[in-house]
């Protein structure tokens, strides 16, 4: 432990040495290394970040270079009963990777490398490759994943299947699930489990559902298998502009029933028209709405031509979208805002189409309903031919306690969510700050899922409190 | 149109948050004194992480960009001791400047590092870096006391500066580059120069620097050169973008050697294939991106490549910044042979326009060459040594 640092967990000297001895420098217990690896992106643990204090600090850190380190790493934790926390590129926006219990911190950055089979149309990948490098990798060979968060320079792909994230493009390629193959991974208890990576397999319950989205807690990913797509042939900017958010999503839905896939489609609503789209006055106190149609040529054509049949709406031509490719990674807002006492934060929920407008209109009230609201807004970022996902932004001049403010939007935005008959979390997953509201979410799912806990981490060490498990 | 802010202010007034309205108009009115830099950085979510040398292969929070600014960020506060082990990871740092080509602010990580790398590293005292100091006191040279060099004379009407790296790890490249630039019809001569200074920069001590950037100057001012060449960027943006932030003047036109080829080399034939690498002090650092590979592309015959990062998305060797090499010589070797693998998925022969790169690349098993090598080859000097 380093000088003048509290962990939460002490490590036996014994698997200090056998942990040491196996990866040198390449595990720490220095206090520059314990800080850095106490927080992720969650709001909460940014106010930790500004003022250098942590409720938490892990007991070490680890960067295996391959699976079979992990395995040593997880067994030893095992033996020695050491909570054990993976960590990707820390992006996670709620908590996920920060260390409640103290333990082992286990970076799987150092494990990148990449296999790409051209036949199969497959890429193996380990699970710290970082996003970026990835998609620029299989560009330079003429593919794509298709997989394109704005996290993408910041996250890893062990991290996306961990939290079942989903990219931009994402209404024609899906999320990550609908590219996952297969996957490696070790279990609580040290063992290492492959899923392989078939075409399509019915041989019982898919075992890859069980990391999808896991955050952690039944294991460590270390390898997956994703599909790849040819790099689009053709890439069609289309832009909308509509006199009501209704409008727009309802134009979006006859278009997905149709068939067409748009790979991006982007509607804001008043407010957040006005905040991203200010220059196109056509636009201004209306409703934006971006497109991209992509892939080989004949196709996107095909799909061009029924967007442009069922949008209702002004077009607007490429520039919008434009603007919109130039500044989807200008990620600024937390530097800016937190230090100056304003709480900022989003929150992604899913909905059935037929109940999404009044989903909508409920949680923008919700929110500003809570003292210190500056401004509730959306955009709905994601879609299916059955309902949308809404991505709300909120910022907030509390008078008291910023954490009891944050914690009061989020309370009634979680309610509201299960009220109006949409899902907490589309694509953020629920670490520690949604995991009060998953019981009810889940319903008796919950119980059912302890017990898959309680049966495949018996010692409870793989990220002990994530998820409330 | 309307104003950026509007929103806002709409907002505020539908919120009828009165309380919140001063403080919201004096940050839209850009007179909220907000965080300073370094703060601002800590709190990103390290939004160029993957173009980062350093954050890709070390794969740590720690050295990540933002993860040194969060560590820079707690020294600063006296959160964390300035011991060897916790100032370190500042150092874990090329200077290439790739994150300033993706932050949303700007920033060059390395610049907003050095105020706390300038208040912490004495204390700590690096014993790696403390003979690099002497030899820059002692005889402005990084390397200890250089060989006699340098032709002194005055005749010509080009400079050549040749840098410390160059003069102590490839001399002959320096015989090469008088002969082509004798070809270009210059008449180019040496003097016995100091260090840049850069080395001094990079570790933090900047009046040490200064000192060198003063001596350097007058040196060359001296010389009476109207034009100056080098063959190290590095020491080119030391001349042209730092000298001046630090009050030092050359009166001299300075270029680095892929600047005074570009365009000079049309009609020249060649063969071969080659994949260039951009070395970041000339991509990013001097702003010509594109100038290794347009003064290759000139030359008839040639096969000339690039690799996935390229361009302004250039990756570094490794061994910039003068610190990885010297406190994680294992980080640099590492850095070193990802980039080498990944040029030479394109070509065996890497070609670039800096010695540290050649050196960087050639002492991992690479075969490497300096532009001013490949050019001399083409003119119908002998083949060049690799
Ligand atoms: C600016 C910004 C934009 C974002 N945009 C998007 C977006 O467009 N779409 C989206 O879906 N998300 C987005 N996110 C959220 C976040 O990037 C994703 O959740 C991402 O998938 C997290 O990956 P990571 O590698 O950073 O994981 P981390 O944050 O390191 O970890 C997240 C969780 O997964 C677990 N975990 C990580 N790696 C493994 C592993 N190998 N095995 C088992 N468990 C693991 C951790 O324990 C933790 O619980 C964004 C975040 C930020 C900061
Ligand atoms: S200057 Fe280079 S090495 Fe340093 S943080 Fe920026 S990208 Fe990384
Ligand atoms: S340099 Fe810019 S992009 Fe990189 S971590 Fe700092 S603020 Fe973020």
């Amino acid at each position: 432990m380093g000088a003048g640092v509290e962990t939460g967990c002490a490590i036996p000297p014994g698997a200090l040495d056998r942990l040491r001895g196996l990866l040198g420098e390449r595990f720490s217990t220095a206090d520059a290394d314990l800080f850095s690896y106490s927080h992720d992106y969650w709001p909460i643990s940014l106010q930790w970040v500004l003022k250098g204090s942590f409720p938490w600090l892990p007991s070490a850190v680890a960067w295996p270079e391959n699976t079979l380190e992990v395995q040593e790493i997880v067994k030893t934790a095992y033996e020695n009963s050491i909570p054990v926390y993976a960590f990707g590129g820390g992006s996670g926006v709620l908590g996920g990777t920060v260390p409640e219990k103290g333990g082992i911190v286990v970076d799987l950055k150092r494990m990148r490398s990449i296999r790409l089979n051209e036949e199969d149309m497959v890429v193996e990948a380990e699970a710290g490759v970082n996003g970026y490098y990835l998609e620029k990798y299989l560009n330079s060979k003429g593919y794509t994943l298709g997989h394109i968060p704005q996290s993408l320079y910041v996250s890893t792909v062990g991290g996306w299947v961990a939290t079942k994230a989903t990219g931009q493009f994402s209404t024609k390629y899906g999320g990550i699930e609908n590219m996952l193959l297969g996957l490696e991974a070790v279990l609580p208890w040290g063992d290492s489990v492959t899923v392989k990576p078939h075409p399509r397999t019915s041989t019982g319950p898919d075992l890859r559902s069980l990391f999808v989205g896991s955050e952690g807690v039944f294991g460590i990913i270390t390898r997956v298998w994703l599909k790849t797509c040819l790099a689009p042939g053709e890439r069609i900017l289309l832009s909308y502009v509509s006199e009501s958010f209704q409008e727009a999503l309802e134009s979006v839905r006859r278009i997905l029933r149709r068939g067409a896939r748009p790979a991006v489609v982007r509607v804001y609503d008043e407010t957040e028209t006005k905040r991203h789209f200010y220059m196109f006055e056509e636009a201004y106190g209306r409703v934006m709405t971006v497109m991209i149609v992509e892939g080989d040529s004949r196709i996107a054509g095909a799909e061009r031509m029924i967007v442009e049949e069922e949008f209702r709406g002004r077009m607007l031509g490429e520039e919008p979208v434009k603007h919109w490719l130039e500044t989807r990674f200008t990620v600024k807002e937390a530097s800016e805002f937190t230090p100056l006492g304003v709480v900022f934060d989003t929150i992604e929920v899913s909905v059935a189409w037929s109940r999404a407008m009044l989903l909508y209109r409920s949680l923008v009230e919700a929110m500003r309903s809570v003292k210190g609201t500056l401004f509730a807004s959306a955009h709905a970022s994601h879609f299916y031919p059955q309902g949308v996902c809404f991505y709300f932004t909120f910022a907030g001049v509390p008078k008291g306690d910023p954490e009891k403010y944050y914690n009061e939007v989020w309370s009634v935005a979680m309610k509201t969510t299960i009220e109006n008959g949409g899902s907490i979390s589309h694509h953020h997953g629920v670490g520690r700050q949604r995991r009060s509201w998953l019981k009810e979410e889940l319903d008796a799912g919950f119980q059912l899922l302890k017990k898959v806990k309680t049966a495949v981490d018996d010692k409870g060490l793989m990220n002990p409190g994530n998820m409330g498990l | 149109m309307p104003g950026k802010w509007d929103w806002l202010k709409d907002e505020l007034r539908a919120s009828g948050m009165a309380r919140a309205t001063p403080l919201v108009l004096r940050f839209i009115g850009g007179r909220l004194r907000g965080p300073d830099d370094l703060v601002k950085c800590a709190l990103c979510p390290n939004m160029c992480r993957h173009a980062c040398p350093v954050g890709i292969v070390d794969g740590r929070e720690t050295t990540s960009p933002a993860g040194k600014a969060r560590v820079a960020l707690f020294l600063r506060q006296g959160r964390l001791q300035a011991t060897r082990e916790n100032v370190s990871p500042l150092y874990a740092c090329l200077s290439c400047d790739a994150c300033s080509v993706w932050c949303p602010f700007g920033f060059s990580v390395a610049d907003l590092l050095r105020p706390v790398k300038e208040k912490t590293a004495g204390g700590v005292g690096f014993k790696e870096f403390r003979e690099v100091f002497e030899n820059l006191e002692k005889h402005g040279y990084v390397y200890g006391e250089p060989k006699p060099s340098g032709s002194g004379s005055r005749n010509g009407d080009l400079l050549y500066l040749r840098g410390c790296t160059l003069r102590e790890k490839h001399p002959d490249i320096g015989e090469k580059a008088e002969h082509v630039f004798q070809h270009l019809g210059y008449r180019a001569f040496t003097i016995d120069e100091t260090c840049c200074g850069m080395p001094a920069y990079n570790l933090g001590n900047t009046s040490l620097f200064r000192k060198l950037a003063r001596k350097q100057a007058e040196k060359i001012g001296s010389s009476g050169a109207g034009t100056v060449v080098a063959s190290c960027p590095s020491c080119v943006y030391a001349y042209r973008v730092l000298y001046p932030k630090h009050g030092v003047e050359i009166k001299a036109e300075v270029h680095h050697v892929a600047e005074l080829l570009e365009d000079r080399l049309k009609g020249l034939r060649g063969e071969g294939s080659f994949v260039i690498h951009n070395p970041c002090k000339l991509a990013l650092g001097l702003g010509k991106p594109r100038a290794l590979w347009k003064t290759l592309s000139s030359v008839e015959g040639l096969t000339v490549k690039e690799p996935r990062r390229s361009g302004s998305e250039t990756f570094c060797c490794g061994h910039g910044g003068s610190a990885v090499p010297r406190l994680n010589p294992e980080l640099a070797r590492r850095i070193a042979l990802e980039r080498g693998m990944e040029l030479t998925e394109e070509a065996e022969t890497i070609v670039t326009a800096c010695p540290t790169c050649k050196q960087a690349f050639q002492s991992n098993g690479f075969k490497a060459l300096d532009i001013i090598e490949l050019v001399y080859f083409l003119l119908g000097g002998e083949q060049c040594s690799r």
